[in-house]
């Protein structure tokens, strides 16, 4: 189970190149015709600003937000990779910010970035991060053979993964991400990239993964695609522009917002600030 | 939970299998590190042997000889073999494809030295063609004997004495042992072997940091559940023994090297046995371990490969650079040069080189300068690795 409390980060905006010498512009001058820049706040970019979640066991649960709208950096945060500056995680109850190692033990996190190894082979790439998460070499090697069995990729196992395509890439830093069996599974966006048959195999693995049979998993999904999440998840959380903007089931979305059509539900849900600015220019 | 040793020797061994499949990059520096330094030391051999066998022949080229057959008489009882010079000797000086000077006498020197004139006697030499240019200074000594000679017996013809025109006398006392004296040749030696260790870290160094950032492989390391210091500890230690390794091989390349050495002066003069390539291995091996940490560090902080291979070239500059006051001897040693690194390893194995014995203190303290870099570099990648995983 992954709960994720009221989350905020932000970062220093790096310093506008070039403009810096030249005469400030009418736009970046304040009503006292200071320099806007030189309020600490507005040089700071606000990822996150809050968001919350809730995934149970189990449970495919959806997070699904336009581009930039702080998806990647709250899996960051839950990985331990960053900081937030407010709110509070946690994974099966452990606290990320005073246990981050036993948080990662827990979980098996296939990041925006999953670049593998170009001159080890795929199980090679496998078996490390499984000797990283402290399994016997023959425990890590068993466990590839079997995941590698369900992604349909044993005839890549012993290549290098030097001339993969993005599909077999993906499927070798999924493996490598589940090699050590955890409980809780998280996917930044894992069908970029993928074909339609690499998608389809990936959302049935994902279901199977979910059942008793497959250890009824904790999978939290991140996507900006909605007819992924409405194939696939049994709850949603909608972010953006950094704060969770509605949470529920497809069908209890589609009865908040009225809508019998997923994408018109997401698009009243998510872009609301844009659709009143349309709505007053009009 | 286990403890940060286990996922060390994991990540060890990984980085120690990825960089030596990297066989086209070993390859390179195998080549130009490694080899570089038994090469040279052939030319070297090639070059001294040259000049040996053509000072043990004997052999002076004069153009104009029936001109001046006191001289001629004068150079043959030296024991030289007089030869007419080729009459195109200044454009095949020139071209250096004639090595030796040419003596031109006038056509009226034997007159003119009869009468106490004074005639002019040229040595032709190319000061480009560098191998005459070397034997022009033993001809030019021949032929001050020569004037020598005709002064000191047309003066005691006059009932001068001898030690008048000699009123003092010079003897040369080298206090050289001969091999200071080779270390003038050989002393270069160190350098080839210190760039062989630079070189053999800067790959494996720039991969496991820059290169992992590239390849996008950096985040999800992070996201194991090992700590942070032992992933960086294992990168090190492999990186470390890569160029542990060339420095080894570097060090014992010379060994066989000098097998093939054709000038037995220099042979002699080089004295590089065993003991030699150990005390280069303790003096090399901490810096090894240092140089690893500190381009680490260094490279941590770019996006790409290719950024940090300019980053790289200030420590490869640095590290070029700081031999260099030894070889040109400013100021002679002092005490700073065994706190500097990469100056401190030169000077301590050109010391080796000239067969003296390396003292305790010597050692310990660039050991101690290469451990405290290693820590701080170490400690510096382990600290920015989460910021440079996520920008």
């Amino acid at each position: 189970m992954i709960e994720v409390r009221s989350v905020a980060k932000s970062f220093a905006a790096p310093a506008p190149r070039g403009r810096r010498w030249l005469p400030a512009r009418a736009h970046d001058l304040d009503a006292g015709g200071h320099r806007a820049r030189s309020d600490p706040d507005a040089r700071r970019v606000h990822a996150v600003r809050d968001v919350s979640l809730v995934a149970r066991g189990g449970q495919i649960t959806g997070l699904l937000g336009p581009n930039g709208a702080g998806k990647t950096t709250t899996l960051r945060m839950l990985a331990a990779l960053i900081t937030p500056d407010a709110g509070t995680l946690s994974v099966d109850g452990i606290d990320v910010a005073t246990r981050p190692r036993e948080v990662l033990a827990r979980m098996g996190v296939l990041s925006d970035a999953r670049g593998l190894y170009p001159r080890l082979t795929a199980r090679e790439n496998i078996v490390y991060y499984g000797a990283l998460q402290g399994m016997e070499r023959d425990a890590a090697d068993a466990r590839a053979q079997d995941l590698a069995r369900m992604f349909e990729m044993t005839a890549l196992l012993d290549r290098r993964s030097a001339g993969f395509s993005q599909g077999e890439r993906m499927k070798t830093a999924l493996v490598r991400a589940l090699v050590h069996d955890p409980a809780n599974i998280v996917l930044d966006e894992p069908t970029n990239g993928l074909d339609v048959l690499a998608t389809r195999a990936l959302r049935e693995s994902l279901r199977w993964l979910r059942t008793p049979a497959g250890g009824s998993k904790c999978i939290v999904f991140s996507t900006h695609i909605m007819q992924e999440v409405e194939r696939l998840c049994d709850s949603v959380v909608v972010v953006a522009h950094g704060r969770t903007v509605a949470s529920g089931s497809v069908a209890e979305l589609l009865q908040q917002t009225g809508e019998s059509d997923f994408e018109e539900a997401f698009v009243k849900l998510a872009f609301v600030d844009e659709r009143s600015g349309e709505r007053s220019l009009a | 939970m286990r403890s940060g040793l286990a996922p060390f020797w994991v990540v060890l061994k990984k980085e120690l299998v990825d960089a030596l499949r990297d066989r086209r990059t070993l390859a390179t520096v195998l080549v130009s590190s490694v080899l570089m330094g038994p090469l040279v030391l052939l030319a070297i051999s090639g070059l001294v042997a040259s000049l040996e066998s053509r000072a043990e022949q004997r052999e002076v080229y004069v153009a104009g000889l029936a001109h001046a057959p006191t001289l001629r008489n004068y150079l043959e009882r030296q024991t030289y073999t007089v030869k007419e010079a080729p009459a195109d000797f200044e454009a095949r000086l020139r071209r250096s494809t004639f090595t030796d000077p040419v003596v031109v006498v006038p056509a009226d020197f034997e007159a003119a030295l009869v009468r106490g004139d004074v005639p002019v006697v040229e040595i032709v030499s190319d000061s480009a063609n560098q191998r005459s240019e070397a034997s022009t200074g033993r001809i030019e000594r021949l032929l001050g004997g020569f004037s020598r000679e005709r002064a000191v017996l047309s003066l005691a013809l006059r009932g001068v004495s001898l030690q008048l025109l000699e009123p003092m006398q010079i003897e040369d006392r080298d206090l050289a042992s001969t091999q200071t004296r080779s270390t003038r040749i050989t002393g270069m030696l160190p350098y080839f072997v210190m760039m062989a260790v630079l070189y053999g870290a800067l790959n494996a160094a720039l991969d496991t940091t820059a290169g992992e950032r590239e390849r996008g492989s950096l985040e999800p390391l992070l996201m194991n559940p090992a700590e942070r210091w032992s992933l960086v500890a294992g990168k090190w230690g492999a990186v470390a023994c890569i160029s542990m390794l060339i420095a080894v091989l570097s060090c014992f390349s010379f060994l066989p090297g000098q097998w093939v050495l054709r000038s037995d002066t220099l042979a002699a003069m080089f004295q590089y046995g065993p003991r030699e390539a150990l005390l280069f291995l303790v003096v090399l091996l901490p810096l090894a371990a240092a140089l690893a940490a500190v381009l680490m560090a260094v490279a941590i902080r770019s996006r790409t490969f290719k950024e940090a291979q300019a980053s790289a070239t200030i420590v490869v500059l640095v590290v070029s650079l700081l031999p260099l006051v030894n070889l040109f001897e400013l100021g002679g040693e002092a005490p700073w040069h065994l706190w500097t690194p990469a100056l401190a390893q030169n000077t301590l194995m050109t010391r080796v080189l000239k067969g003296e014995d390396l003292g305790w203190v010597q050692i310990l303290i660039p050991l101690s300068v290469c451990a405290v870099l290693t820590a701080l570099g170490v400690w510096y990648v382990a600290r920015q690795l989460r910021q440079a995983a996520v920008k």
